[in-house]
């Protein structure tokens, strides 16, 4: 059996803003695509990432089915200092969930 | 005599009532997981147009050509080998940005992702997506309550919306 793979996140402290970087693990079917037998596979894809920094919501992504495979998203922050915590969730259209948090370095 | 009557056919007809709103919301798909998320925009990702794609998210549909928004699409730019997987970075010099959405015009949905940014995000914003075949890929911001929309022609080797 394959070795299930793993939501990543990485959120770098450089000068005056907080880089963070988030790959997700995730098919994102889109419905329209089909299998080795020719069947479809049926939709399955990530709609809605939110994630924090600390307390406070910070970034709300929603997708369709348009985003990649896999998905990658990099974005800044403004300020931040070392240790602060940034979570994300994430929810699919199938009500499958996950989450991923890591500590400013 | 004629109120007990009455009230049979009350609840007779009470009985009707919830039994149909309930098949209608069992057919209509109310109870599946993806409704629970009322927030996500369902109507604004199902559309096939642009235009319909952005009424639905923004509200509007008419937006100036904008130089102040940077895009980027492709390695190299305006290029994919796979459509399945080409990366776009959206940069600005605008402030004030409430929401980006980035839209492919020939995808059979056309809204890739829309995201709402709090004041303390800063761009590039970088990421992924899929696009079908040949087409143009448009990004809109709304910053301070106007909509700003810049567009890339990208060529596409290998189609990527399976």
């Amino acid at each position: 059996m394959a070795l299930k793979a793993k939501d990543r996140i990485r959120a770098k402290l450089k000068e005056d803003e907080t880089t963070v970087r988030l790959l997700l693990a995730h098919p994102m079917h889109t419905g329209r695509g089909k299998n080795e037998v020719g069947e479809l596979i049926p939709a399955e894809f990530i709609q809605d990432i939110r994630c924090w920094r600390n307390e406070d919501e910070v970034l709300t992504i929603k997708c369709g089915t348009a985003t990649a495979k896999n998905p990658y998203f990099s974005f800044q922050l403004a300020g931040g200092k070392l240790g602060d915590k940034i979570t994300i969730r994430w929810v699919d259209n199938i009500g499958a969930k996950g989450s991923a948090e890591t500590i400013v370095g | 005599m004629t109120d007990k009557r009455f009230e049979q056919r009350r609840t007779v007809l009470k009985g009707v009532i919830s039994a149909s709103t309930l098949a209608l919301v069992a057919t209509s798909g109310l109870l599946l997981p993806q409704r629970v998320l009322a927030h996500w925009p369902t109507d604004a990702f199902n559309s096939k147009t642009v235009e319909d794609a952005l009424l639905a998210l923004l509200g509007q549909a008419e937006i100036a050509d904008d130089e102040m928004v940077k895009f980027k699409v492709g390695s190299p730019p305006s290029y994919a080998v796979n459509g399945a997987s080409v990366p776009i970075e959206v940069q600005s010099s605008l402030k004030d940005i409430q929401r980006i959405a980035i839209l492919v015009e020939k995808n059979p949905n056309p809204l890739a992702m829309s995201l709402e940014l709090s004041p303390s995000v800063k761009l590039p914003f970088k990421s992924m997506i899929k696009i079908a075949e040949d087409s143009l890929v448009i990004a809109v911001i709304n910053a301070g309550g106007k909509l700003y929309k810049t567009s890339r022609m990208v060529e596409v080797d290998i189609g990527g919306c399976a």
